[in-house]
Protein backbone atom coordinates (compact mmCIF):
# COMPACT_ATOMS: atom_id res chain seq x y z
CA UNK A 1 0.00 0.00 0.00
CA UNK A 2 1.40 3.22 -1.15
CA UNK A 3 0.26 5.93 1.56
CA UNK A 4 3.58 8.10 1.79
CA UNK A 5 2.29 10.63 -0.33
CA UNK A 6 -0.90 10.85 2.48
CA UNK A 7 -1.11 14.88 3.09
CA UNK A 8 0.29 15.80 6.66
CA UNK A 9 -2.48 17.51 7.03
CA UNK A 10 -5.39 19.74 6.04
CA UNK A 11 -3.21 22.33 5.74
CA UNK A 12 -0.47 20.46 3.98
CA UNK A 13 -1.99 18.70 1.33
CA UNK A 14 0.67 17.12 -1.09
CA UNK A 15 0.83 15.57 -4.78
CA UNK A 16 -1.44 12.71 -4.15
CA UNK A 17 0.01 8.83 -5.02
CA UNK A 18 -0.31 7.02 -7.97
CA UNK A 19 -3.44 5.08 -6.39
CA UNK A 20 -4.69 8.27 -4.90
CA UNK A 21 -6.89 11.56 -5.62
CA UNK A 22 -7.89 14.37 -4.31
CA UNK A 23 -11.80 14.60 -3.56
CA UNK A 24 -13.64 17.28 -5.67
CA UNK A 25 -14.79 19.30 -2.96
CA UNK A 26 -11.18 20.08 -1.96
CA UNK A 27 -10.75 18.03 1.19
CA UNK A 28 -9.12 14.62 2.02
CA UNK A 29 -7.76 11.98 0.02
CA UNK A 30 -9.06 9.00 -1.70
CA UNK A 31 -6.44 5.63 -1.42
CA UNK A 32 -6.98 2.32 -3.59
CA UNK A 33 -4.74 0.22 -1.20
CA UNK A 34 -5.33 -3.25 -3.39
CA UNK A 35 -4.39 -3.30 -6.30
CA UNK A 36 -6.38 -6.23 -7.46
CA UNK A 37 -9.47 -4.73 -5.75
CA UNK A 38 -10.29 -1.28 -6.99
CA UNK A 39 -13.57 -1.13 -5.32
CA UNK A 40 -12.01 -1.36 -2.00
CA UNK A 41 -10.50 2.28 -0.90
CA UNK A 42 -9.71 4.23 1.99
CA UNK A 43 -11.17 7.90 2.07
CA UNK A 44 -10.24 10.51 4.39
CA UNK A 45 -13.07 10.98 6.85
CA UNK A 46 -13.22 14.50 6.68
CA UNK A 47 -14.85 13.57 3.67
CA UNK A 48 -17.80 12.31 5.54
CA UNK A 49 -20.78 13.88 7.98
CA UNK A 50 -20.92 12.90 11.73
CA UNK A 51 -24.19 11.61 11.29
CA UNK A 52 -22.56 9.29 8.53
CA UNK A 53 -19.51 8.29 10.91
CA UNK A 54 -21.15 7.82 14.16
CA UNK A 55 -24.15 5.80 12.05
CA UNK A 56 -21.18 3.57 10.62
CA UNK A 57 -19.11 3.53 14.04
CA UNK A 58 -22.10 2.24 15.89
CA UNK A 59 -23.02 -0.71 13.39
CA UNK A 60 -18.93 -1.74 13.77
CA UNK A 61 -19.32 -1.47 17.47
CA UNK A 62 -22.74 -3.42 17.46
CA UNK A 63 -21.57 -6.85 18.67
CA UNK A 64 -18.74 -5.56 21.31
CA UNK A 65 -19.51 -6.41 25.01
CA UNK A 66 -18.74 -2.41 25.55
CA UNK A 67 -20.54 -1.56 22.16
CA UNK A 68 -20.04 2.03 23.46
CA UNK A 69 -22.87 3.71 21.14
CA UNK A 70 -22.82 7.15 20.37
CA UNK A 71 -24.83 10.40 18.93
CA UNK A 72 -23.58 12.91 16.66
CA UNK A 73 -22.98 15.52 18.94
CA UNK A 74 -21.37 12.73 20.96
CA UNK A 75 -19.07 12.27 18.44
CA UNK A 76 -18.77 15.72 17.75
CA UNK A 77 -17.68 16.27 21.17
CA UNK A 78 -15.19 13.20 21.62
CA UNK A 79 -13.28 14.46 18.31
CA UNK A 80 -12.41 17.80 19.59
CA UNK A 81 -11.90 16.46 23.23
CA UNK A 82 -9.31 14.03 22.06
CA UNK A 83 -8.01 16.27 19.22
CA UNK A 84 -9.17 14.05 16.66
CA UNK A 85 -7.91 15.14 13.08
CA UNK A 86 -10.51 14.03 10.73
CA UNK A 87 -8.29 14.41 7.94
CA UNK A 88 -6.11 12.23 8.97
CA UNK A 89 -8.33 9.68 10.19
CA UNK A 90 -9.36 6.66 8.07
CA UNK A 91 -12.93 5.15 6.41
CA UNK A 92 -12.97 2.65 4.51
CA UNK A 93 -15.18 1.73 1.44
CA UNK A 94 -16.00 -1.25 -0.80
CA UNK A 95 -18.09 0.44 -3.58
CA UNK A 96 -20.86 2.93 -1.68
CA UNK A 97 -20.76 1.10 1.52
CA UNK A 98 -18.52 1.69 4.21
CA UNK A 99 -16.52 -1.45 5.51
CA UNK A 100 -14.99 0.48 8.78
CA UNK A 101 -13.57 3.35 9.91
CA UNK A 102 -10.50 4.12 12.24
CA UNK A 103 -9.80 7.82 13.38
CA UNK A 104 -6.75 9.92 14.70
CA UNK A 105 -5.68 11.89 17.48
CA UNK A 106 -2.90 14.21 17.30
CA UNK A 107 -0.75 16.06 19.78
CA UNK A 108 2.61 17.17 19.76
CA UNK A 109 5.29 14.24 19.48
CA UNK A 110 2.49 11.55 19.75
CA UNK A 111 -0.64 10.31 17.52
CA UNK A 112 -3.20 7.70 18.96
CA UNK A 113 -5.50 5.61 17.53
CA UNK A 114 -8.87 5.33 18.15
CA UNK A 115 -12.76 4.08 17.07
CA UNK A 116 -11.11 1.69 14.85
CA UNK A 117 -13.97 -0.97 13.94
CA UNK A 118 -14.93 -3.03 11.02
CA UNK A 119 -18.45 -4.19 10.42
CA UNK A 120 -19.12 -7.68 11.93
CA UNK A 121 -20.09 -8.72 8.48
CA UNK A 122 -16.76 -7.62 6.56
CA UNK A 123 -14.61 -8.57 9.24
CA UNK A 124 -11.73 -11.12 8.23
CA UNK A 125 -10.79 -9.67 5.23
CA UNK A 126 -8.40 -7.47 6.26
CA UNK A 127 -10.10 -4.16 6.66
CA UNK A 128 -8.96 -3.71 9.65
CA UNK A 129 -4.96 -3.66 9.47
CA UNK A 130 -5.74 -1.77 6.06
CA UNK A 131 -7.04 0.98 8.51
CA UNK A 132 -4.57 0.39 10.72
CA UNK A 133 -1.51 0.50 8.20
CA UNK A 134 -3.05 3.74 6.97
CA UNK A 135 -3.02 5.53 10.40
CA UNK A 136 0.12 4.34 11.48
CA UNK A 137 1.67 5.97 7.90
CA UNK A 138 -0.19 8.93 8.38
CA UNK A 139 1.49 9.25 12.30
CA UNK A 140 5.05 8.54 10.11
CA UNK A 141 4.35 11.12 7.92
CA UNK A 142 3.84 13.67 11.10
CA UNK A 143 7.29 12.72 12.14
CA UNK A 144 6.18 11.84 15.90
CA UNK A 145 7.74 9.52 18.25
CA UNK A 146 5.08 7.03 18.87
CA UNK A 147 1.42 5.89 17.94
CA UNK A 148 -0.38 4.74 21.75
CA UNK A 149 -4.04 3.08 21.74
CA UNK A 150 -6.12 1.20 24.02
CA UNK A 151 -7.68 -1.62 23.39
CA UNK A 152 -10.58 -3.21 25.55
CA UNK A 153 -8.97 -6.47 27.45
CA UNK A 154 -9.92 -9.51 25.89
CA UNK A 155 -10.83 -8.25 22.42
CA UNK A 156 -8.22 -10.48 21.31
CA UNK A 157 -8.45 -10.51 17.90
CA UNK A 158 -7.75 -6.58 18.12
CA UNK A 159 -5.19 -7.20 19.98
CA UNK A 160 -3.77 -9.65 18.09
CA UNK A 161 -3.58 -7.24 15.13
CA UNK A 162 -1.99 -4.89 17.14
CA UNK A 163 0.88 -6.75 18.35
CA UNK A 164 1.00 -8.23 14.40
CA UNK A 165 1.80 -4.31 13.58
CA UNK A 166 4.74 -3.79 16.37
CA UNK A 167 2.67 -2.12 19.22
CA UNK A 168 3.54 -3.58 22.71
CA UNK A 169 1.44 -3.77 25.70
CA UNK A 170 2.23 -1.22 28.13
CA UNK A 171 -0.12 -1.00 31.45
CA UNK A 172 -3.97 -2.24 31.98
CA UNK A 173 -6.24 0.47 32.73
CA UNK A 174 -9.33 0.88 34.31
CA UNK A 175 -12.64 2.27 33.51
CA UNK A 176 -14.49 3.22 36.94
CA UNK A 177 -17.85 4.38 38.28
CA UNK A 178 -19.92 5.02 41.49
CA UNK A 179 -23.04 5.32 41.41
CA UNK A 180 -24.71 8.75 43.23
CA UNK A 181 -24.88 9.00 46.93
CA UNK A 182 -23.10 10.46 49.91
CA UNK A 183 -19.74 8.91 50.69
CA UNK A 184 -19.64 6.66 54.10
CA UNK A 185 -19.26 8.29 57.07
CA UNK A 186 -16.34 6.98 59.49
CA UNK A 187 -13.36 9.14 57.86
CA UNK A 188 -11.14 10.96 59.90
CA UNK A 189 -10.91 14.81 60.03
CA UNK A 190 -9.59 16.86 57.21
CA UNK A 191 -9.51 19.84 55.90
CA UNK A 192 -10.52 20.82 52.50
CA UNK A 193 -9.89 24.01 50.36
CA UNK A 194 -12.26 24.52 46.71
CA UNK A 195 -10.54 25.55 43.69
CA UNK A 196 -12.00 27.36 40.17
CA UNK A 197 -10.72 25.95 37.04
CA UNK A 198 -7.78 28.55 36.63
CA UNK A 199 -6.13 26.45 40.20
CA UNK A 200 -7.34 23.19 39.01
CA UNK A 201 -5.63 23.99 35.28
CA UNK A 202 -2.21 24.57 37.15
CA UNK A 203 -2.85 21.55 39.71
CA UNK A 204 -2.20 19.53 36.15
CA UNK A 205 0.92 21.11 35.62
CA UNK A 206 2.10 19.48 38.75
CA UNK A 207 0.68 15.97 37.92
CA UNK A 208 3.49 13.34 38.80
CA UNK A 209 1.68 10.34 37.04
CA UNK A 210 1.69 9.51 33.37
CA UNK A 211 -1.49 9.59 32.10
CA UNK A 212 -3.13 8.07 29.14
CA UNK A 213 -4.33 10.09 25.94
CA UNK A 214 -8.21 10.22 27.83
CA UNK A 215 -7.20 11.64 30.36
CA UNK A 216 -3.57 13.75 29.33
CA UNK A 217 -3.99 17.39 30.58
CA UNK A 218 -5.35 18.45 26.59
CA UNK A 219 -8.03 16.10 26.96
CA UNK A 220 -9.16 17.33 30.63
CA UNK A 221 -8.42 20.99 29.13
CA UNK A 222 -10.44 20.82 26.33
CA UNK A 223 -13.26 18.96 28.01
CA UNK A 224 -13.70 22.26 30.49
CA UNK A 225 -15.86 22.32 33.48
CA UNK A 226 -12.32 21.45 35.82
CA UNK A 227 -12.30 21.67 39.24
CA UNK A 228 -10.53 21.06 42.11
CA UNK A 229 -10.17 20.04 45.56
CA UNK A 230 -7.66 19.99 48.02
CA UNK A 231 -7.57 17.94 51.92
CA UNK A 232 -4.90 18.37 54.49
CA UNK A 233 -5.10 15.60 57.31
CA UNK A 234 -4.28 16.59 60.62
CA UNK A 235 -1.04 14.22 60.50
CA UNK A 236 0.27 16.73 58.00
CA UNK A 237 -0.91 14.25 55.15
CA UNK A 238 -2.32 15.88 51.89
CA UNK A 239 -3.20 16.01 48.14
CA UNK A 240 -5.38 17.42 45.56
CA UNK A 241 -7.45 16.41 43.24
CA UNK A 242 -8.92 17.97 40.12
CA UNK A 243 -12.00 16.98 38.54
CA UNK A 244 -14.70 17.28 35.75
CA UNK A 245 -18.06 18.39 36.87
CA UNK A 246 -21.08 18.37 34.37
CA UNK A 247 -24.77 18.34 34.67
CA UNK A 248 -25.22 15.06 35.39
CA UNK A 249 -22.15 13.32 35.84
CA UNK A 250 -18.48 13.87 37.46
CA UNK A 251 -15.42 12.48 35.48
CA UNK A 252 -11.92 12.99 34.99
CA UNK A 253 -10.46 12.09 38.18
CA UNK A 254 -7.20 13.04 38.54
CA UNK A 255 -5.71 12.51 42.19
CA UNK A 256 -1.93 12.99 43.43
CA UNK A 257 -1.18 12.62 47.57
CA UNK A 258 1.62 15.69 47.68
CA UNK A 259 2.39 14.40 51.35
CA UNK A 260 1.75 11.05 53.35
CA UNK A 261 -0.21 8.34 52.74
CA UNK A 262 -2.17 8.05 49.41
CA UNK A 263 -4.46 5.45 51.08
CA UNK A 264 -5.51 8.54 53.82
CA UNK A 265 -5.52 10.83 51.59
CA UNK A 266 -7.57 9.16 48.46
CA UNK A 267 -10.37 8.60 51.14
CA UNK A 268 -10.48 12.42 52.47
CA UNK A 269 -10.36 13.30 48.68
CA UNK A 270 -13.42 11.59 47.44
CA UNK A 271 -14.82 12.03 50.78
CA UNK A 272 -15.16 15.54 50.14
CA UNK A 273 -15.97 15.06 46.64
CA UNK A 274 -18.73 13.05 46.90
CA UNK A 275 -19.91 15.19 50.04
CA UNK A 276 -19.88 18.16 47.64
CA UNK A 277 -21.53 16.05 44.97
CA UNK A 278 -23.82 13.15 46.47
CA UNK A 279 -25.88 13.84 43.96
CA UNK A 280 -23.90 12.81 40.74
CA UNK A 281 -23.21 9.67 39.24
CA UNK A 282 -19.10 8.94 39.06
CA UNK A 283 -17.10 7.32 35.70
CA UNK A 284 -13.43 8.15 34.98
CA UNK A 285 -11.29 6.02 32.48
CA UNK A 286 -8.15 5.00 31.92
CA UNK A 287 -6.99 4.81 35.93
CA UNK A 288 -3.93 2.90 35.90
CA UNK A 289 -4.65 -0.58 38.28
CA UNK A 290 -1.40 0.05 40.29
CA UNK A 291 -2.97 3.62 41.14
CA UNK A 292 -2.22 3.71 45.09
CA UNK A 293 -5.49 5.53 45.25
CA UNK A 294 -7.63 3.01 44.46
CA UNK A 295 -8.34 0.89 47.30
CA UNK A 296 -9.38 4.13 48.90
CA UNK A 297 -12.00 5.21 45.85
CA UNK A 298 -12.88 1.24 46.06
CA UNK A 299 -13.73 2.09 50.22
CA UNK A 300 -15.51 4.72 48.90
CA UNK A 301 -17.84 2.92 46.39
CA UNK A 302 -16.26 2.76 43.23
CA UNK A 303 -16.65 -0.43 41.19
CA UNK A 304 -14.62 -1.62 38.26
CA UNK A 305 -16.71 -1.12 34.75
CA UNK A 306 -14.07 -2.47 32.16
CA UNK A 307 -10.19 -2.93 31.76
CA UNK A 308 -8.10 -1.70 28.56
CA UNK A 309 -4.73 -2.29 27.38
CA UNK A 310 -2.69 0.23 26.37
CA UNK A 311 -0.58 -0.14 23.73
CA UNK A 312 2.61 1.55 21.79
CA UNK A 313 4.15 1.42 18.74
CA UNK A 314 7.40 3.44 18.67
CA UNK A 315 8.07 5.33 14.98
CA UNK A 316 11.67 6.74 15.43
CA UNK B 1 -52.70 -2.91 30.96
CA UNK B 2 -49.38 -2.61 32.12
CA UNK B 3 -46.97 -0.37 30.32
CA UNK B 4 -43.35 -1.13 29.79
CA UNK B 5 -40.47 0.99 28.37
CA UNK B 6 -37.65 -0.07 26.40
CA UNK B 7 -34.99 2.24 26.32
CA UNK B 8 -32.70 0.33 23.66
CA UNK B 9 -30.37 2.63 20.76
CA UNK B 10 -30.10 -0.44 18.83
CA UNK B 11 -33.48 -0.98 16.17
CA UNK B 12 -32.78 -4.42 15.30
CA UNK B 13 -32.45 -5.62 19.36
CA UNK B 14 -35.36 -3.16 19.91
CA UNK B 15 -37.05 -4.71 17.48
CA UNK B 16 -36.76 -8.16 18.48
CA UNK B 17 -37.91 -7.16 21.96
CA UNK B 18 -40.85 -5.87 20.86
CA UNK B 19 -42.34 -8.25 18.99
CA UNK B 20 -41.37 -11.28 21.67
CA UNK B 21 -43.33 -8.98 24.02
CA UNK B 22 -46.51 -7.56 22.02
CA UNK B 23 -48.10 -11.18 22.31
CA UNK B 24 -48.85 -10.50 25.50
CA UNK B 25 -51.26 -7.62 25.91
CA UNK B 26 -48.32 -5.25 27.38
CA UNK B 27 -48.77 -1.55 26.28
CA UNK B 28 -44.88 -1.02 24.79
CA UNK B 29 -43.14 2.12 24.35
CA UNK B 30 -39.52 2.68 23.20
CA UNK B 31 -37.35 5.10 23.40
CA UNK B 32 -33.88 5.13 21.53
CA UNK B 33 -31.79 7.25 23.25
CA UNK B 34 -31.54 8.54 26.89
CA UNK B 35 -32.90 11.74 27.10
CA UNK B 36 -35.97 10.80 25.21
CA UNK B 37 -36.47 7.57 27.53
CA UNK B 38 -36.28 9.91 30.58
CA UNK B 39 -38.69 12.13 29.25
CA UNK B 40 -40.90 9.04 28.15
CA UNK B 41 -40.52 7.71 31.62
CA UNK B 42 -41.55 11.03 33.33
CA UNK B 43 -44.65 11.31 30.80
CA UNK B 44 -45.74 7.95 30.82
CA UNK B 45 -45.12 6.21 34.15
CA UNK B 46 -44.35 2.81 33.03
CA UNK B 47 -44.84 -0.21 35.34
CA UNK B 48 -41.57 -1.68 33.91
CA UNK B 49 -38.28 -0.04 32.47
CA UNK B 50 -36.16 -1.73 30.45
CA UNK B 51 -32.80 -0.23 29.70
CA UNK B 52 -30.38 -1.04 27.64
CA UNK B 53 -27.17 0.19 29.48
CA UNK B 54 -24.79 1.49 26.07
CA UNK B 55 -26.70 4.50 25.22
CA UNK B 56 -25.82 7.04 22.23
CA UNK B 57 -26.15 9.97 24.62
CA UNK B 58 -26.52 9.82 28.25
CA UNK B 59 -24.95 6.40 29.76
CA UNK B 60 -27.28 4.02 30.71
CA UNK B 61 -25.68 3.88 34.37
CA UNK B 62 -26.19 7.39 34.42
CA UNK B 63 -29.93 7.33 33.23
CA UNK B 64 -30.54 4.51 35.86
CA UNK B 65 -29.11 6.68 38.49
CA UNK B 66 -31.31 9.54 37.43
CA UNK B 67 -34.35 7.43 37.14
CA UNK B 68 -33.47 6.09 40.98
CA UNK B 69 -33.64 9.56 42.08
CA UNK B 70 -36.63 10.99 40.73
CA UNK B 71 -39.54 11.19 43.34
CA UNK B 72 -41.85 10.76 40.05
CA UNK B 73 -40.52 7.46 38.90
CA UNK B 74 -38.00 6.89 41.44
CA UNK B 75 -39.63 3.25 42.82
CA UNK B 76 -40.92 1.91 38.96
CA UNK B 77 -39.40 -1.67 38.68
CA UNK B 78 -35.84 -0.97 36.81
CA UNK B 79 -33.93 -3.83 34.70
CA UNK B 80 -30.46 -3.73 32.75
CA UNK B 81 -30.30 -5.18 29.65
CA UNK B 82 -26.94 -5.61 28.54
CA UNK B 83 -24.31 -7.60 27.12
CA UNK B 84 -21.71 -6.76 29.74
CA UNK B 85 -20.27 -10.45 31.30
CA UNK B 86 -22.37 -11.67 34.18
CA UNK B 87 -20.58 -10.66 36.96
CA UNK B 88 -20.03 -7.27 36.25
CA UNK B 89 -23.64 -7.05 34.86
CA UNK B 90 -24.84 -8.34 38.43
CA UNK B 91 -22.59 -5.67 40.03
CA UNK B 92 -23.47 -2.68 38.15
CA UNK B 93 -27.31 -3.02 38.24
CA UNK B 94 -27.03 -3.56 41.80
CA UNK B 95 -24.47 -0.25 42.32
CA UNK B 96 -26.94 1.63 40.03
CA UNK B 97 -30.36 0.74 41.82
CA UNK B 98 -31.68 -1.75 38.77
CA UNK B 99 -33.96 -4.52 40.38
CA UNK B 100 -32.29 -7.13 38.28
CA UNK B 101 -30.27 -7.62 34.80
CA UNK B 102 -31.19 -9.47 31.32
CA UNK B 103 -28.32 -10.25 29.12
CA UNK B 104 -28.20 -9.43 25.54
CA UNK B 105 -29.00 -11.08 23.16
CA UNK B 106 -32.07 -11.50 24.37
CA UNK B 107 -34.03 -15.09 23.64
CA UNK B 108 -37.16 -14.05 22.67
CA UNK B 109 -39.13 -17.68 24.13
CA UNK B 110 -37.76 -16.56 27.33
CA UNK B 111 -37.72 -12.88 27.46
CA UNK B 112 -41.52 -12.65 28.10
CA UNK B 113 -41.33 -14.50 31.22
CA UNK B 114 -38.31 -12.71 32.40
CA UNK B 115 -40.17 -9.44 32.16
CA UNK B 116 -42.77 -10.91 34.17
CA UNK B 117 -41.33 -11.40 36.97
CA UNK B 118 -40.62 -7.91 37.36
CA UNK B 119 -44.28 -7.43 36.52
CA UNK B 120 -44.82 -9.35 39.84
CA UNK B 121 -47.39 -11.45 37.75
CA UNK B 122 -46.92 -14.97 36.43
CA UNK B 123 -46.33 -15.51 32.78
CA UNK B 124 -49.78 -16.91 32.46
CA UNK B 125 -51.53 -13.88 33.83
CA UNK B 126 -49.42 -11.49 31.64
CA UNK B 127 -50.86 -13.82 28.12
CA UNK B 128 -53.79 -12.75 26.76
Amino acid sequence: MQLNNLPRSAADSRTPAPNSRKCGNGKGWVICPLPDEPSVRLLSAIQFTYNELVAAYNQTRVDYIVPMPMNATRLQEYVHTYDVDLELSCVGMEGEHILGLAMLGVRPGHTWVTRLGVLPVKRRRGTGQLLMECLIEQARNLDVGYVTLDVIKHNDPALRLFLKLGFREMRELMVIRRPPGPPANGIGPYKVNLFDYHHAVALLHQRRTIPSWLDERESLLNAGNLSALRVELPTGDWGWMVYQKTVFQLARLVLQTEAGDPHRVGLALIHALHALHPGLDTKSENLPLDCPHWPAMQEMGYIESFRRIEMRLDLA
Amino acid sequence: MKTILLIEDNADNAKIAMRALKPHGYRLLHASDGESGLTMAMEEKPDLILLDLGLPDLEGQTLAALIRGSPEIGRVPLVAVTAWPPDTASQMAKAYGCDGYISKPISPRQFPSQIAIYLEEGIDDAVE
